[in-house]
């Protein structure tokens, strides 16, 4: 009865390895493949230069020669924190305007998967920022989490009114050269009109009478009468 | 996230007299260069507050001095332009312009709107009694900016300055700009009737 012939079992055993041991293979390499591309993903956004900034500050390394590292005031670290949260709320309002029109995209399937998964992570990173901004606010000054985005986002608003108007002023100084130039060549533009009719003012008389010495008593006084009139245009 | 984690070290240094943060790698990118010059600003920013206070207070409310000051200056260069002193009037208002832009970064942006569209609308009124026409051009452009809902009067000087500057689809586009903006403004509308039949008569 226990006399199991192994012999005849030896192949579906095999078999039966075989195909687990596949099965075994294929999802360990899927999967890991799968984890390697989302990790390859590139970020939804650059690399956060004021979070860098903040952090270096707070790990300075002692300079050559020196034993400790420089002190750096808290009210440099301050700054440095605020700055990272004005990056941060120009962040927040990239991620919830492209959120609407991403969402849009996916369902109509004109952006792939990884678009969304890119854009989801960048969410969840988004949050455990502002999270770790506000720990570290309070940590500072007791009581500033509460209030420091407000002051960012107002920074923020204000970066941007400024950008706006230095922009704009900055054409003041070429619209006035265009002006500037575009008048002189009206002025000209008039005065060769008023030349033109002072000299058909001049001829018309000249030609009536059709006498040489005339011609030349017609022609004196235009000079005079034109740069008169010139005179009169330049005011 | 293993990215909340690790951060990418910059090295920098600090002056020990100003306080200021400059690159330690000799070659730095423009953007750290940038970011430290604002970082700096920032830090001197700081140092205005008022004594007990070491980081800026919530926006509202608002320190009333300098909202005081500004209003005062625009008051003033009202009163000279009453006189007709325009040019006067355009440095008491550029003196307003340069208070309300200076005011510390973390007060409310929409406040520097209101006080900033006044004093550039009024420029602009100004520089055209001057008939500096493309002055007054650029600052009813930037009154408009900074507000651009119910602020008749200097999309009308803006569109007026172009107009008589002779750029006519320029200023027809900004009146048209404007009249989505305002709705049915009377005086708006006759000023594109006016251009339109301006452009038609240099059409022929």
């Amino acid at each position: 009865m226990l006399d199991i012939n192994w012999r005849g079992l030896l192949l579906p055993l095999a078999y039966l390895a075989v195909l687990t041991g596949t099965f075994v293979t294929f999802s360990t390499v899927y999967r890991r493949r799968k984890a390697l591309q989302s990790a390859n993903l590139a970020p939804w956004f650059g690399p956060h230069l004021q979070r860098n900034i903040y952090l270096s500050l707070l790990h300075m390394e002692p300079e050559e020669g020196s034993e400790k590292a420089p002190k750096i005031p808290d009210s440099v670290i301050r700054a440095a924190l605020l700055r990272r949260a004005v990056e941060d709320i120009n962040r927040i309002i990239q991620i919830r305007t492209a959120k609407a029109a991403c969402s849009s995209l996916l369902q109509r399937g004109s952006v792939g998967d990884d678009l969304w998964q890119r854009f989801q992570r960048a969410e969840k990173e988004m949050e455990d920022e502002l999270r770790d901004v506000v720990m570290e606010a309070n940590a500072l000054v007791p009581g500033w989490g509460q209030i420091i985005f407000q002051s960012a986002n107002e920074i923020a608003a204000n970066k941007v009114l400024r950008d706006r108007l230095d922009e704009i002023e900055a054409q003041a100084d070429s619209e006035k050269e265009w002006w500037e130039k575009r008048r002189a060549a009206i002025q000209t533009e008039f005065m060769k009109e008023l030349d033109n009719e002072s000299e058909k003012s001049n001829t018309r008389p000249s030609t009536s009478s059709a006498d040489e010495p005339v011609l030349v008593d017609g022609n004196t006084p235009s000079t005079p009468s034109g740069g008169l009139k010139k005179r009169k245009g330049k005011k | 996230m293993s990215d909340q984690d690790h951060f990418t070290f910059i090295p920098l240094s600090i002056d020990p007299k100003s306080k200021s943060i400059s690159s330690a790698s000799s070659p730095s990118s423009r953007a750290l260069e940038a970011e430290l010059a604002a970082l700096n600003s920032l830090h001197r920013a700081l140092h205005t507050l008022d004594a007990p206070l070491v980081v800026p207070p919530p926006p509202m409310p608002v320190n009333p001095k300098r909202s005081a000051n500004v209003s005062k200056l625009r008051e003033s260069g009202n009163a000279e332009y009453r006189k007709a002193r325009h040019a006067e009037a355009i440095k008491f208002y550029t003196l307003g312009l340069q208070m309300a832009l200076t005011r510390p970064p973390w007060e409310p942006s929409q406040l520097v709107r209101e006080e900033v569209h006044a004093l550039y609308s009024n420029r602009a009124q100004a520089h055209m009694q001057l008939g500096n026409w493309p002055e007054a051009a650029v600052d009813a452009e930037a009154s408009v900016a900074a507000k651009s809902q119910g602020n008749a009067k200097a999309w009308f000087r803006r569109g007026k300055c172009l107009l008589e500057m002779g750029r006519l689809q320029e200023a027809k586009s900004a009146v048209a700009k404007a009249l989505e903006f305002e709705g049915e403004e009377k005086e708006l509308a006759e000023l594109l009737k006016e251009i339109e039949g301006r452009i038609a008569k240099e059409g022929n």
